[in-house]
């Protein structure tokens, strides 16, 4: 005789959204921003090694906030779908609109089918090129998709950094005019962030077919300026 | 094609080909397929800031089936890998490589060690050689960044790994290039010491062994040459390649097609 009690699905979804929400405000924040020649991402992060901005493939980067190891599993995953993919079709046909999408089908099955929501929400950037604009994913915890053409801002407490990111935001930002808007709207206005307390990469071309660049130590002291 | 999502009981980690097999990706064995196209002689040969590559461009079957076949690729941007054997498995072979050293980059987040890549391929040589009759051979050269040096890989049939520390050959033409790069040799050689070397080698096999190509001055097609060293894989313009096989052709036309005496 087992002993279910009837919940209503408003309310279901209701707690797991609560618990996955804050489970992903106790993180910092991640902003990603287009820029006149690629895509910046920019997490507020003071470990070295464990990091929240990821290399998938050669035009394709993730960033990832909240539970590390959740996030980092969709990450690995999503390395091996694009590897794969490349390797059985052609460089080419690996697009970032179809593992968002994945991202999205697998964030949303834990959402209503598993014991716990994930407590991740995540991004994926794809640099553009002559034939298509750059792309932003910003997948939610539970799901949800959004599109975004100028920013996104990934995190528990995100308002503050819209508005100031909405204030600064301009169609033909510099890599360092981005960057330092980025961090100045991370900050907030009692605070500044540090050279070393920044995980900051960029998408961009120059460096042949990988577009994933870290930016770190001089290189990025001198960008914040 | 779903998302790879693996427990951590499972997970096959960060190499490409463990994950491969895990999904059922990599291909199966039929004994009785056709053998196809052989590819034939890659050299490198060590010198004092770095490894020299030379490789003939000529697919072999029971005639020439491609003349400008491309054997030698980076493998990664420090790392030349080179195959003899079936070319279609050798392609397929590169790509893995190619593959598999930067997925390895990107799931952990550290560049694979140059012996780690040499280790790496056995186990792929040994399952692909002891299954099929589409042998593979490879030669793997880079320069390795932990110790700042050049170093050479051979591999034989079984997927042993051996580092060599002088040169090495492999395909039909072996032993004609083996034999001119025993004469030719020394421990210091520098840079053009080693490429004309490596040419030269490379010119004797293509004199003597029918399947591998030597210089083709009619089709204005000339062996691979490559050079890696700190600044990584570099693959020298085809103008260059040219002078060096014209030099030697005009140094064998006056002396009649005879190559004994000084090394010529």
């Amino acid at each position: 005789m087992s002993n279910y009690f009837y919940v209503a699905p408003e309310q279901l979804i209701k707690d797991r959204a609560e618990f996955a929400q804050k489970g992903i405000a106790r993180g910092r924040s991640i902003v990603a921003a287009i820029y006149d020649t690629g895509v910046v991402m920019v997490a507020e992060n003071p470990s070295a090694s464990l990091n929240k901005i990821s290399e998938i493939y050669d035009r394709i980067a993730f960033a990832g906030v909240g539970k590390y190891n959740e996030f980092d599993q969709l990450r690995v995953s999503g390395i091996r779908h694009a590897d794969t993919k490349g390797y059985a079709y052609s460089r080419e046909d690996v697009e970032a609109r179809s593992l968002a999408n994945l991202y999205a089908q697998y964030l949303g099955q834990v959402f209503t089918h598993e014991m716990k929501p994930l407590e991740v929400e995540i991004l994926v950037a794809e640099l553009g090129n002559d034939l298509r604009p750059p792309q932003l994913y910003h997948i939610a915890y539970e799901g949800t998709i959004t599109d975004e053409d100028r920013f996104a801002v990934l995190g528990g407490e995100t308002e503050a950094i819209v508005v100031a990111l909405e204030e600064e935001w301009s169609a033909t930002w510099s890599l360092s005019e981005a960057l330092r808007a980025a961090v100045g709207a991370l900050a907030g206005s009692d605070r500044t962030l540090e050279a070393a307390d920044l995980e900051v990469a960029v998408l961009a071309e120059g460096n042949g077919r990988r577009a994933f660049r870290r930016i770190v130590d001089d290189g990025l002291v001198a960008l914040l300026g | 094609m779903g998302l790879p999502l693996y427990n951590a009981h499972d997970d096959p980690g960060p190499s490409f080909f463990r994950y491969a097999n895990a999904a059922g990706l990599t291909t199966s064995h039929d004994p009785d397929q056709v053998a196809s196209p052989h590819a034939t002689t890659i050299i490198a040969v060590r010198y004092v800031g770095g490894v020299v590559m030379v490789g003939d461009r000529q697919a072999t079957g029971s005639y020439i089936a491609s003349r400008d076949v491309r054997k030698i690729e980076a493998a990664d941007r420090y790392t030349a890998l080179a195959i003899s054997g079936t070319a279609a498995r050798g392609i397929e072979f590169i790509r893995m490589a190619q593959l598999s050293f930067e997925h390895y980059e990107k799931m952990t987040d550290a560049v694979l060690s140059l012996e780690g890549k040499a280790n790496y391929l056995s186990p792929i040589i040994q399952r692909n050689n002891l299954t099929s009759p589409l042998v593979v051979l490879p030669l793997l050269a880079g320069w390795d960044l932990n110790h700042q040096v050049g170093r050479i890989f051979e591999y034989d049939g079984a997927g042993g790994c051996y580092e060599r520390v002088d040169f090495a050959t492999i395909g039909s033409g072996s032993p004609f290039a083996e034999n001119t790069l025993r004469l030719g040799f020394r421990s210091d050689l520098d840079l053009e010491a080693a490429l004309d070397l490596g040419a030269l080698a490379l010119y004797e096999a293509g004199d003597n062994d029918p399947s591998t190509g030597g210089p083709d001055f009619v089709r204005n097609l000339f062996p691979m040459m490559v050079t890696i060293d700190a600044a990584g894989f570099q693959e020298l313009s085809n103008d260059d390649v040219a002078n060096r096989f014209r030099v030697i052709n005009e140094r064998r036309t006056q002396s009649g097609g005879i190559a004994g005496g000084s090394l010529r």
